[in-house]
Order: C-alpha cells, then sequence, then structure tokens
C-alpha cells in the first residue's frame, strides 16, 4: 500500500511538472502575444524598456526563465495582477473559497443524487426510476449545463418576479449587498444565493453517475459470487449492498476523478452566468484584460485541484480494492 | 480469379451491414437518433431555401426584440403590427429639364457653368393604416460622379395627415463628400441625435408621437448642390428611399436586440453545429484509434509512454485551458476544432487499447503473426477492422460533446465571431437583455436545437453501443 502511494504522488508531481511546463510554452514561448510585446511599449525609452525587461526576466536566457519559473510555480510565487497590481495569491485567496463551496456542494450533492439512484435503478430494473435514471443519464450527455442554468434564470428569477412580484432566487452575487452582519444570517443569505447555481449544476450532472453506478452494478449482479450469496439465503438487501455495490465502489472512486474536470468547466460557466466572485470568473476576466500572471496560475490551480482529486481517488481506490495492495498498476 | 474474390467479400461485406442494420433498426431510441439527426442535416443543407436573409447581415427586419409573428393568434398579442416597407415614388414640385424622377430613383443633372445653386424639391406621399409603431427609420442611398466637386445639402420633412411638420435632418452637410460613389444613409427613431433635430427629448421615442394617426403622410426631399467650380458637370442621384416602420412580430421566431432575424441564425447555426461536431469527432477519433491500437498491440515502452500521456491529458483542465488556446491563437473555427480533437481522444484511446489486448491473444491474430505477418499487416488488416465498430459507437457519441464544447466556447464569447453558432446566440441573448426582455423566443431556440442535436447523437450511439459492444450484448 505505501508503495503504491509512494508510486502514485511520484506520477502526480510529474504531471504537475509537465502542466507547469506546458503552461510556460504556451505563455511564455509559442503564445503570439509575448510578454515582450505586452508589456513592452515600443514607444517607451531604452532605459524604461531596459529596467521593465530586467524586472520581469526577460532578459534571461530560455533556460533560466524556464527554472525560475517552474520553481515559482511549485513555490506559489505566482507574481503580481497586471490588472490589480497586487499579488495574484492574494487575489486568489479572496476567490477559492466560493469556488470550493460551488464546486464542493454540487460535487457531493450529484453523488448524493446520482448512485443511490443507480442503485434503485439497478435493484427494480424497468421500474419507473430505471427509466428516470437512463433518461436522466441521456440526458446529461446532451443537455448544456449553461442552458440548465438560463432557463432556471429566466423562470425563477425573471418571470417570477413579473409573476410574484419578487425574485424567488437572486440571479446574480454571492450574497446581498450589504451583507447581514450576524453570521447565521450570512450563512442562510449565501445558502439562498447558491441554491439556484447548485441546484442546476446537480441537475445536469447527476444522470451519468446514475447511469454508470447503474451499468456497474448490473455487471456486478451478473457474476457468479451473487448467485453463491443468492444461494446461501442471503437477503436481497445484504447481497446488493454487501456483495454487489460494494465491488462497484473502486470504479465509481475512480469516476469521480475523471469527473472533476468537467465539474470544473461547469462551475466555471456557472460563475460566469450567476455573477459569482470566483475563481472562474477571475479567470474569464483576466483573459479579457491579458492579465497573463492571473491566467496561469489559474491553470495551473485548477491542475493541482484536479491531481489531488485524482490522487484521493487512487487512494480510496487503494482502500477499496484489496488486489491493489500488491501496487499493480490500474 | 481477383475480381470473384473482390465480389465474394462485397458479398461479405454487404451481408455485414444487413445484419448490422436490422440490428440497429431494432432499437427504437437509434432510429429516433437517426431521424433527428437527418432533420437536422436537410435544415443545415437547406438553409438559404427556409429563410431570406444572409446568416451574418445586420439587417434590421423589424424592431428589437419582436416577438415571433405566430403570437398574433393570441388575443391579447393580436393586433401587434408586422413590419411595413413604404418605398418612397417621388414627384417632382418644380419641374425642371434636368432633374427626372424613375419611381425612387431621383437623377439630377447639372452643368455648373456659372456655379449657381440647383434646388431640388421632391415629394412622396403614402398611406399609413397601422396602430402607432415603436420604432421607424427613413433610408436613401445618394451618389453621383464627382462628388467632391459639389457642395451638398439634404433636407427632410415628414408631414403628417394633420399637417404637423417634423423635419428630422435640417441641412445635414453629408459629411463623407469626399467619398465618390453611393453612401446609404439610415435616419433612426432610436438615435438621439436625429430625436432631438425632431425636438424630442433624447429619451422619448418620436415613433409613437409621430405616428399616432392614420392617413396619407407626405415626405418632402429637399436637395441643394453647388458645384465649386465651373469645369465640374454630371450628376447626382438619390435612389432607394424607403420608409420602414418596423413591427412588433416578425418572422417565425421574431428578433434580437438589433431586430436581427433569430430564424435565420439558428437554420444556418445547424450547419456549423454538425461542421464542428462530426470534424471535430472523426478527427478525434482517429487519433484515438490510432494510439489505441498501436500501444495495445505494441505495447511495452510505447504502450507506457502513451498510457502516460493518456493519464496527463486526463488531469488537464479542458475548457480553460481550450479558452486560453483560442484566446491566445485567435477565435477561429478551425483552431477550435483542432483543439477540442487533439485534447478529446483520451477516452476512446483506452477504450481500444482493452479491446485490442484481448484481440492479440485471439487465435487468428496469432495465426496471422505466426505465419510471419508484419505489424503493419497486423494493425491494419485484424485489428482495426475489429475495433472499428465499438469506435464507431464512440465516435456517434464524441459528436455531441464537440457540440457542447464549442457551444460552451460560444457562450463563453470565445467562438469564432465570422460564423453563426446557437452558442453565440445564447451569449448574445445573455449579454444583451434576452431576461430583462423576457425574451423567449431568443433564448429558448438555441438551446433547445444544442439539446436536441445532441440528444439525437445520444440516443444513435447509445443504439449503436448496444448493438456492436459484445460486453453490453452479453448481457441481454
Amino acid at each position: 500500500m505505501r508503495e503504491y502511494l509512494i508510486k502514485r504522488i511520484v506520477i502526480s508531481l510529474l504531471v504537475l511538472w509537465i502542466i507547469a511546463s506546458l503552461n510556460f510554452v504556451i505563455f511564455q514561448v509559442i503564445s503570439p502575444i509575448s510578454p515582450e510585446k505586452t508589456i513592452v511599449d515600443p514607444r517607451m525609452t531604452p532605459e524604461v524598456r531596459d529596467s521593465l525587461a530586467t524586472l520581469y526576466g526577460l532578459k534571461d536566457p530560455m533556460s533560466v526563465r524556464y527554472l525560475k519559473y517552474i520553481k515559482n510555480m511549485f513555490t506559489w510565487n505566482f507574481g503580481v495582477s497586471f490588472t490589480s497590481l497586487r499579488p495574484v495569491v492574494q487575489e486568489m485567496s479572496t476567490r477559492l473559497p466560493s469556488t470550493v463551496l460551488l464546486l464542493g456542494s454540487s460535487l457531493i450533492g450529484t453523488i448524493l443524487v446520482g448512485i443511490p439512484m443507480g442503485i434503485l435503478a439497478a435493484s427494480r430494473r424497468g421500474s419507473k426510476i430505471d427509466v428516470l435514471a437512463i433518461g436522466g443519464g441521456l440526458f446529461t450527455w446532451g443537455v448544456p449545463t449553461f442552458f440548465i442554468q438560463l432557463l432556471f434564470m429566466l423562470t425563477l428569477c425573471y418571470y417570477a418576479s413579473i409573476w410574484f412580484g419578487f425574485q424567488i432566487f437572486p440571479a446574480s452575487g454571492i450574497s446581498s449587498r450589504p451583507p447581514p452582519t450576524d453570521p447565521l444570517a450570512y450563512m442562510a443569505d449565501v445558502a439562498w444565493h447558491l441554491t439556484l447555481p447548485i441546484v442546476t449544476l446537480i441537475l445536469a450532472g447527476f444522470g451519468s453517475w446514475a447511469l454508470y453506478t447503474r451499468s456497474m452494478l448490473l455487471d456486478a449482479l451478473t457474476q457468479d459470487y451473487i448467485v453463491t450469496a443468492r444461494a446461501k439465503g442471503l437477503t436481497e438487501r445484504t447481497v446488493l449492498y454487501r456483495h454487489a455495490f460494494r465491488s462497484t465502489l473502486p470504479p465509481i472512486a475512480t469516476m469521480i476523478a475523471l469527473n472533476i474536470p468537467g465539474i470544473i468547466s461547469g462551475a466555471m460557466i456557472t460563475e460566469w452566468i450567476f455573477t459569482l466572485p470566483g475563481i472562474g470568473r477571475w479567470y474569464l476576466n483576466s483573459m479579457m484584460a491579458a492579465d497573463y500572471p492571473v491566467v496561469q496560475s489559474v491553470l495551473f490551480i485548477y491542475a493541482v485541484l484536479m491531481i489531488f482529486a485524482n490522487l484521493s481517488a487512487d487512494v480510496i481506490y487503494g482502500i477499496l480494492d484489496p488486489r491493489i495492495r500488491v501496487g499493480s498498476r490500474r | 480469379m481477383a475480381s470473384v474474390f473482390s465480389r465474394e467479400k462485397r458479398i461479405v461485406y454487404s451481408r455485414k451491414i444487413k445484419g448490422f442494420w436490422e440490428e440497429f433498426s431494432r432499437k427504437k431510441i437509434g432510429l429516433l437518433g437517426l431521424a433527428m439527426v437527418i432533420f437536422y442535416v436537410l435544415i443545415a443543407v437547406f438553409a438559404p431555401l427556409l429563410t431570406p436573409y444572409n446568416p451574418l447581415s445586420t439587417e434590421q427586419v423589424a424592431q428589437s426584440f419582436a416577438r415571433p409573428q405566430w403570437i398574433t393568434i393570441f388575443p391579447q398579442y393580436s393586433d401587434l403590427p408586422t413590419t411595413e416597407k413604404f418605398p418612397l415614388y417621388w414627384s417632382i414640385e418644380e419641374e425642371s429639364e434636368l432633374i427626372q424622377s424613375y419611381g425612387t430613383i431621383v437623377v439630377a443633372e447639372y452643368e455648373a457653368e456659372n456655379m449657381e445653386i440647383v434646388a431640388v424639391r421632391l415629394a412622396a406621399k403614402f398611406n399609413f393604416t397601422s396602430i402607432p409603431p415603436i420604432e421607424f427609420y427613413f433610408k436613401f442611398t445618394w451618389g453621383g460622379n464627382d462628388i467632391q466637386d459639389l457642395k451638398y445639402a439634404i433636407r427632410i420633412a415628414l408631414f403628417t395627415p394633420d399637417g404637423t411638420r417634423y423635419s428630422p435632418m435640417t441641412d445635414i452637410y453629408l459629411m463623407s463628400l469626399e467619398q465618390a460613389g453611393g453612401e446609404l444613409v439610415t435616419v433612426q427613431s432610436v438615435n438621439p441625435f436625429f430625436r432631438q433635430r425632431l425636438g424630442f427629448e433624447t429619451h422619448k421615442n418620436p415613433a409613437p408621437v409621430i405616428f399616432n394617426q392614420t392617413g396619407e403622410y407626405k415626405f418632402e426631399l429637399n436637395i441643394r448642390f453647388q458645384p465649386k467650380s465651373t469645369a465640374a458637370s454630371g450628376k447626382v442621384t438619390v435612389k432607394d428611399t424607403e420608409c420602414v416602420i418596423l413591427g412588433q412580430v416578425h418572422g417565425i421566431l421574431g428578433c434580437d436586440h438589433a431586430g436581427v432575424d433569430i430564424w435565420t441564425q439558428l437554420v444556418y447555426g445547424a450547419r456549423v453545429s454538425l461542421e464542428i461536431g462530426l470534424l471535430a469527432a472523426v478527427a478525434g477519433a482517429s487519433i484515438g484509434i490510432l494510439v489505441g491500437v498501436v500501444t495495445g498491440y505494441l505495447g511495452g515502452v510505447v504502450d507506457e509512454l502513451m498510457m502516460r500521456v493518456v493519464d496527463i491529458l486526463l488531469c488537464l483542465p479542458f475548457l480553460p485551458l481550450l479558452l486560453t488556446l483560442v484566446f491566445l491563437f485567435g477565435k477561429n473555427i478551425f483552431y477550435i476544432v483542432l483543439f477540442i480533437a487533439v485534447f478529446g481522444w483520451q477516452g476512446l484511446s483506452r477504450v481500444i487499447r482493452s479491446q485490442v489486448l484481448s484481440l492479440r491473444e485471439t487465435a487468428f491474430v496469432e495465426c496471422a503473426r505466426a505465419s510471419g505477418a508484419s505489424k503493419f499487416y497486423v494493425i491494419t488488416k485484424h485489428l482495426v477492422p475489429n475495433v472499428l465498430p465499438i469506435a464507431f459507437a464512440s465516435l456517434v457519441l464524441a459528436v455531441p460533446s464537440a457540440i457542447l464544447f464549442e457551444a460552451a466556447l460560444s457562450f463563453l464569447g470565445f467562438g469564432d465571431p465570422r460564423v453563426p453558432t446557437w452558442g453565440k446566440m445564447l451569449h448574445q441573448a445573455f449579454g444583451f437583455g434576452a431576461f430583462t426582455h423576457l425574451a423567449w423566443w431568443w433564448l429558448l431556440p438555441p438551446g433547445i436545437a444544442i439539446t436536441t442535436l445532441c440528444l439525437a447523437f445520444v440516443f444513435m450511439g447509445h443504439a449503436l453501443d448496444e448493438v456492436v459492444n459484445p460486453r453490453l450484448r452479453r448481457r441481454r
């Protein structure tokens, strides 16, 4: 187990290094808008240009710049934002909680709705809930998340204010302005603001979980050991949860890791639609403002998040699947 | 001999396809998907026949946020008018041999012997019978040869049936006199400058006030020009004069914030979505099949290396990275397809690889190897044909994800501005006030179109998967 863990961590660090290098290549080497052109204005006097180039380390040879870049990325030294002129790390720390809240609650919500639905669907094949799980799964593949969100926004925010005279859920922001001072009231306010984004993300995502769990479970239910378990006279409940579902847990853990990119993109568009002050919205705004330190740091942070998710999925996989303890490849 | 062999082969293939079709046609959901895809393909192919407008034109066909025309069947919208165009047929009030009127075209010739001022006074009448509109505009094209030799002034006046006079253009010295050739002049009621000229406050809408009565409206056009030098001669034309009273309902799906037809954008959007989806899916699937087959068959270092690459690709934040790349390299549809393909093959390559891993242990592959077949031969003759069905199902399932990715890019404003896409429509609807105007006719159609097209491919892919995937087939 320990050997397996160490191997996974080493591979994760390797992946992180490759992503940082990719970042360097994209933003410093091949990008048509290189820092030289963006920062160094041709109208500047040579002295100013020189001092700016020195300040941004543009005079060093590429290899030195690369090493510095990698070192900075791994020591969380992301530089200073071009637009706000404040350290990127500082800016990021004010925005990260909102994103983590949105990502975490929608991921947990999706799992809590999707997996039980998949189990129910598999155990009652052909029933209404089975049809719902399959339909929801196919729906997830076909419908853009942002369209669901726009629909909810149109009905619950805009049409509601005409029909009922008030918005059932707010259309933008993470808290009222000014925010309530009482901490409990503040939490309730944030929850009220985040309900629509989270519910729409769950609606758009639960189907694939249900479908995946269902097909995994159906696969498991045809195995010989299930027949044995049933022949032993165990209750259907025990067979389903202790025998069949237990064996589907490792692939489901992998599935969680594989779903992280989709959830990150979904959260990014959600932040854009509902004007939430999170990483995704910051990223889009920074890109439009050509604020490269922010853009590359956010890309890196996204990669870190995903690698972390992958790593935890691997660890869970290792705990859940006794065969892994040998340390063999997935 | 060769021909006999090829005929046999043909029979085998046709039997295979027939069998495949028989099995596929038993899946109702697959047939539904196929029908929907065909429906969209037909729309895409016959787009120019379905709409008279150009998808990229910004021609204002009705007022901004005009509702669909069929909404007039409901009683509360029944009296909303459509766009009315009144071509202005000019009659010359003071006869002169230099000035000729040909309906909507007026030609004034001049010879500048003594640099005298030529004054042309024209009048046109039309009958207005609808309810007061919200927007109108008046347009004409003027031009002539040797325009730079002229001093030039145009004055328009509008008389309502009860005789009130409005003059939207008092002595407009046309700014681009230096420019020879034709120049389109549009006087819009929404323009605050012209509202002021009409004697209105800039925030007051003049249209309902001016056109608040039915009857005969009269336009007067005064053109005065004076040659700058004695050498000049030539002619000035004013043509395509038209007063357009913009309707509050239009077409099948109404109008967007700029009064542009939405149905046109929707119909042409089908083309772009299908192209992007199919191209990106085919390109991505080709990479996936190639990588999957080669790594699965060769194994060893190549396999290890490629699977690590796949691992890394699975760790990349796909949408943010794609946004950055599109932003850096330019919002070009070709790049978008390329990036979607390059970053979208990992899943398929894993499926193919696992399939090839079991295929390479089968007897026929071993036979081929034992009889001295090269790696290339085994891969192209034995492995690729056997993984193609599964690859085909995955390819069909890759189409909707490519379409969705492009839609997400366009929705965030990173799409190609030169192509009409459904994502771009949603982007504009979101950004230009479809919500505050409750313009469901602008928001719903592109979203429903994306959803149904993607679902069509998902249904087809789902059915195909059940037909070709041995694991799923066994379970039934």
